[in-house]
């Protein structure tokens, strides 16, 4: 008996040291950690559970059939993120450069379904040098497989994705049908086509980094939401956006207690809106002041930065936070900020999270780049996005709602349930010179009539007390008073119910 | 008695001006430009008025709205503050001749001593005893080659007109005069409208002392002994303390009794300020006498127990002297702080922006035995404009000896938290760390001589890495209990309790943390000992952390890190992780990442507008070459190459803005 017992610890030592010694020094050189340190790492201490670390593959040609190592270069499981489930898997490089054969997508496949089942989050850790060629249309049946997998749990289980490594060719569209993609500067990058097919056929030279790093694809692509310095605090910060979402959309998202009074006052956000309207000031100045801790998750930090993404707490309960940022072009939606926006606002819709939106929007933005890249059906998006979400939506608008970014920014009109002015909002169909020059264009010519049309205007519609007396605001609030009274209408909304008609899905603009 | 003055000054000496007017229930006034309208002296003075737009120019220095407004008003005396209109002779017999009081000395007294040139004459007649120099008027670069040169080397260009820190300049060499003077000269005739230039003896490691008088309109003039105000930067005061460790009873008699001849020389009837240089033998030099309230007055205020605006308005009003020189007398110690919105770690560049965060530490007497006063004119979410001195407040202590008031200081400066521009706090905790700052031993020169390239922080001391540990440690436990709150039932029964704690990139060791009474213990296995602390006063997403750790107080700035925090205590700075042991071990095994080479890129270092750009693509660099000039804070800041090289790209234009770290200059 007991030999049969030594004979499960010598396998799973044996499966423990994946590629083995040298590969794993190499892998640590390149300043990467191995995928099982990595998942001790994401994962609550000694909560890890590995699945099939006996699996290999059953390839037998080009020599296939002599190397094979348990594990088949992929290891996955379950433990816990702060007691809460989720199921991982973590390409490890060591083993076939993590390639991807049918039974490692088989492995894959198999937590993907599990988590799906209990309702529970996959986190990929992506290190991989894409298909197992010897395998051939095996390999790309495995791809297709976890493929199906990803669209079938999208919108039931949170599907997060980082990459840690190279992650090329079929590899990237499993990530990039998860719902956030996270990547590890320096030592990651992400592309369809590498840089040597990129030479051959466009001859444009470019190296890894240029084509598809973390810089890349966090501030210029967008494919990203976000890049972290190493492995150390991509896994930590992984553990921290786990703690915002609930583990499926069949439970509410985790509430637990606050440090932070809910009540709390903040009188500094009654001089932050400048008194000159063309003045910036930074958003997020507001959204550290008003949620709990000043603990603010912020997705797609660096890509269209003129509208900020993320989730925050309000006394203890996870808010997505959508906000015009007008210290980045003046706050303005464009393409890029539509579809940010529009594609947090459906997770957040996805996952019964309250939106809370703040606004200062002078418009979308105008320009053939815009209108050529399909301005209008990408603000559509964020139009759509906001209108069809029936959960707790809370907006303020802090300055400037302009014409339709006005409707689009969760106004009362798309379903807002809970719609707040500061006394400095300014709710137009366009800034007041503009629209003087349009309705009294007979005075062009006289500068001094115009200003004083201007002056009228602003008296008349350069606040928040015409939309207030359509009920189109349903209070203007003092802003010092934020987070007391977003705190309050989100406690009122808990228990909202709206339901869409009956449709097998909807037509989002893509 | 005046029932009523206007404050012809903005900023905290405005609302300390009010706080002394309240106490002695006269109404204020008080005038604020544009971008003053929202300022805290607005909200505290019985009324305002609007003078016009944020340059001083059209505003505060512009007599005829000052004016006006107090006739408007009805006010009967205008107390001027500092700067601006404070050292006006023509502003204060327009005053007397409007029939206003002027809460200053007599347009005389303010005339002589104001002109630097005219002022050494009065001295020497007075018997006071002067720096070698030339008094007359300079006729241009070569004649100011050759007065150099006879005066001797080191000398010091100075404008007549000047103050504050502008319009100065040391030079070594002829090269230095010949590039100095004119430069000077250009500041002069922008910054106060008036190029005269004299040039005078520089004194090697020398103190800047200075003698408070207080003179009134019946002939009496007493001094309120020295200040020592030796702690500069680009001759701008930094720190001062009162008395000065460099004096003694005789040599302090014997300078008060010059200021006090001075001051009665010209019917000085105000309080004022006789300045000096000293050297380290306690020899002194009349340096020039400022016609005004001082900046660092509190400091006298602390060990004398006067009001000095209290008796500029008293004296101004026509009562005499309360008090003889003989009832004067030093009571313990006293320094203040200039914080300053100036980036210590960028070469104290200016930084401008608002107060996002503002708190500072309460003030009064407190239980460890020091008293803190706070004169400031913001509070949180205030603008800190580039119009005007880029000062936030004056953070004073007071303690029986100079050891205490230092010590007093350095912990005043741990509960100062300012966030949004950058601040010299960290800087400022540095130098009541330094041991040669406890000991006294201070020059002009200290900031050079102990930070000569630059301020970079210090690094942590053995109590400061227990400070952090016992720290970390701390916010570690409260937020991983916390986290485990929304468990779903794989939560471990008990939190594990050994941790590893890395502070820095060097310092890793072991911990066992146990809660004693109301305290965390801190075990330290590997070195046999135990850290305690109690009294935690923090939260969750609190930027400030207060406690005391094995029985001493101490406050530390903490942000959490993407691993870890950031935990700043005094002048030292360190990212601190608490780690599970196997944790800890995979840290280890990561190598190091390189910085991003930035040594060939020339970034802005701070926002501002580029004044002129003097490279070209393809050009060849030698280090030290200047490369842009950038304005920001209405000071030219010269930015030089670091290296050799060739450009390879330059970024924006002459007349463009520019944000800090923004790439001017690219080398190939």
């Amino acid at each position: 008996m007991q030999h049969i017992l030594e004979e499960l610890q010598k396998r799973r030592d044996q499966a423990r040291q994946g590629g083995g010694e040298r590969r794993i020094a190499a892998q640590h050189a390149k300043g990467k950690l191995t995928a099982r340190e990595r998942i001790e790492l994401l994962l609550d201490e000694g909560s890890f559970e590995e699945f099939d670390m006996f699996v290999e593959h059953r390839a037998t040609e080009f020599g296939m059939a002599e190397q094979r190592i348990p594990g088949d270069g992929v290891v996955t499981g379950w433990g816990a993120i702060n007691g809460r489930v989720v199921y991982v898997f973590s390409k490890d490089f060591t083993v076939f450069g993590g390639s991807l054969s049918m039974a490692h997508a088989q492995k894959i496949v198999k937590v993907q379904r599990m988590a799906a089942k209990v309702g529970a989050p996959v986190i990929g850790l992506f290190d991989a040098g894409g298909a197992r060629i010897q395998e051939g249309v095996d390999s790309l049946a495995g791809y297709a497989d976890i493929f199906v997998e990803n669209v079938l749990s999208s919108g039931v289980i949170p599907q997060i994705s980082v990459i840690m490594g190279p992650c090329a060719g079929g590899d990237v569209y499993s990530p990039a049908m998860t719902d956030f993609i996270f990547m590890v500067k320096d030592t990651s990058y992400m592309y369809v086509t590498g840089p040597d097919v990129v030479r051959t056929v466009t001859n444009e030279e470019v190296s890894h980094e240029d084509l598809g790093g973390a810089r890349v694809h966090a501030g210029k692509s967008g494919v990203a939401d976000g890049a972290f310095e190493n492995d150390l605090e991509a896994l930590t910060q992984i553990r921290r956006l786990v703690d915002f979402l609930p583990a499926s959309n069949r439970e509410k998202p985790p509430v637990r207690e606050s440090f932070d009074d809910p009540e709390r006052d903040e009188p500094s956000l009654d001089t932050l809106v400048p008194a000159n309207p063309n003045k910036p000031y930074d958003m997020k100045e507001l959204i550290l002041k008003v949620v709990d801790e000043a603990d603010f998750f912020e997705i797609s930090k660096d890509w269209a930065r003129n509208i900020i993404t993320g989730f925050a707490r309000m006394d203890g309960a996870t808010v997505g936070v959508v906000a015009n940022q007008p210290q980045v072009l003046a706050g303005v939606l464009d393409i890029d900020a539509s579809r940010k926006a529009a594609r947090f606002v459906r997770f957040c819709d996805a996952f019964q999270i309250p939106i809370v939106t703040f606004v200062d929007v002078p418009g979308f933005m105008p320009g053939t780049r815009q209108e050529y890249g399909g301005l209008i059906k990408h603000g559509a998006k964020l139009l759509f996005a906001y209108t069809e979400a029936t959960v707790p939506k809370v907006t303020v608008i802090t300055r400037k709602a302009y014409g339709g970014a006005y409707d689009v920014m969760s106004s009362k009109h798309l379903r807002g349930d809970v719609n707040y002015a500061w006394p400095t909002a300014e709710i137009a169909v366009m800034g007041a010179k503009g629209a003087v020059e349009i309705i009294f264009r007979a005075d062009a010519k006289d500068p001094a009539k115009l200003a004083e049309r201007e002056a009228e205007y602003k008296a008349r519609f350069a606040n928040p007390f015409v939309a207030a007396s359509r009920g189109y605001i349903d209070d203007v609030i003092m802003p010092h008073g934020t987070r007391r009274r977003i705190v309050r209408a989100l406690k009122s909304l808990k228990n909202k119910q709206v339901s869409n008609p009956w449709k097998k899905h909807d037509n989002i603009p893509l | 008695m005046f029932s009523k003055i206007l404050i012809a000054n903005r900023g905290e000496i405005a609302v300390r001006v009010i706080k002394t007017c309240r106490r002695l229930g006269i109404a204020t006034v008080v005038v604020y430009s544009e971008a003053d309208a929202d300022s805290l002296a607005v909200q505290m003075a019985d009324e305002s008025v609007f003078i016009g737009p944020p340059p001083a120019a059209q505003s505060y220095l512009d007599a005829d709205k000052i004016i006006a407004a107090a006739r408007q008003t009805g006010a009967e005396a205008i107390h001027p503050g500092f700067g601006f209109l404070s050292e006006k002779a023509s502003f204060a017999q327009r005053c007397q001749d409007e029939g206003i009081t002027f809460i200053g000395p007599n347009p005389h007294a303010i005339e002589a001593m104001g002109d630097k040139i005219t002022s050494k004459k009065f001295a020497a007649a007075a018997g006071v005893s002067t720096v070698p120099g030339y008094m007359g008027l300079i006729e241009g670069v070569d004649n100011a080659v050759s007065i150099s040169g006879e005066i001797g080397y080191p000398v010091m260009i100075k404008a007549s007109a000047g103050g504050g820190g502008k319009g100065i300049r040391v030079a070594w060499s002829e090269a230095d005069v010949r590039e100095g003077f004119p430069a000077v000269q250009a500041e002069a005739r922008g910054a106060f409208g008036d190029d005269r230039i004299f040039i005078e003896k520089f004194i090697t490691s020398p103190r800047h002392i200075e003698i408070q008088v207080l003179g009134d309109k019946h002939g009496h003039v007493v001094h309120l002994f020295e200040r020592e105000c030796s702690i500069q930067r680009r001759n701008q005061k930094v720190v001062e303390e009162a008395p000065s460790p460099l004096l003694d009873p005789e040599t302090r008699a014997a300078m008060g009794a010059q200021a006090v001849a001075l001051a009665k020389a010209v019917n000085y009837d105000s309080a004022g300020t006789v300045e000096f240089v000293a050297g380290q033998d306690k020899s002194f030099y009349f340096l020039e006498m400022n016609t005004r309230l001082q900046v660092e007055h509190p400091v006298t205020e602390l060990i004398t127990g006067l009001d000095l605006v209290e008796q500029m308005i008293r004296v101004a009003a026509g009562e005499p002297l309360a008090f003889g020189q003989d009832d004067l007398k030093i009571n313990g110690w006293a320094i203040e702080s200039r914080i300053y919105a100036e980036d210590p770690y960028r070469k104290f560049l200016p930084s401008i922006g608002r107060l996002v965060r503002y708190e500072p530490p309460r003030e009064g007497l407190t239980e460890e035995g020091y008293l803190v006063r706070n004169d400031a004119g913001v509070v949180e979410g205030d603008e800190i404009s580039m119009f005007y001195d880029p000062m936030i407040s004056k953070l004073c202590t007071w303690g029986p000896s100079r050891a205490a008031a230092v010590a007093g200081m350095a912990r005043a400066l741990e509960d100062f938290h300012i966030e949004g521009p950058g601040h010299n706090v960290p800087f400022l905790a540095a130098v009541m760390d330094q041991e040669r700052f406890q000991s006294g031993r201070l020059a002009t020169s200290y900031i050079a001589d102990e930070f000569p390239d630059g301020f970079t922080g210090l690094a942590p001391r053995s109590e400061q890495l227990d400070l952090m540990t016992a720290v970390a440690a701390c916010m570690h436990r409260t937020l991983a209990a916390r986290a485990q709150t929304a468990g779903a039932g794989l939560t471990p029964r008990k939190m594990r309790d050994d941790w590893v704690v890395v502070v820095g990139e060097d310092v890793r060791r072991k911990v066992v943390l146990s809660d004693g009474e109301g305290a965390l213990n801190v075990d330290l296995p590997d070195e046999d000992r135990a850290l305690r602390l109690e009294g935690v006063d923090w939260r969750p997403g609190r930027p400030v952390f207060r406690g005391v750790l094995d029985g001493r107080p101490f406050s530390a700035e903490v942000a959490p890190a993407p691993e870890g925090f950031v935990i700043r205590h005094r002048a030292a700075k360190a990212r601190v992780l608490v780690l599970a042991p196997l944790s800890a071990e995979l840290h280890e095994r990561l190598p190091k990442k390189a910085a991003a080479d930035t040594s060939k890129q020339i970034v802005s270092p701070m926002p501002g507008l580029v004044v002129a750009l003097e490279v070209r693509p393809g050009q060849e660099v030698k280090e030290g070459e200047t490369v842009v000039i950038i304005e920001a804070m209405k000071m030219q800041n010269v930015i030089k190459a670091e290296r050799d090289g060739v450009v390879k790209a330059v970024g924006p234009k002459a007349g463009d803005s520019v944000a800090a770290d923004e790439v001017l200059v690219e080398f190939a």
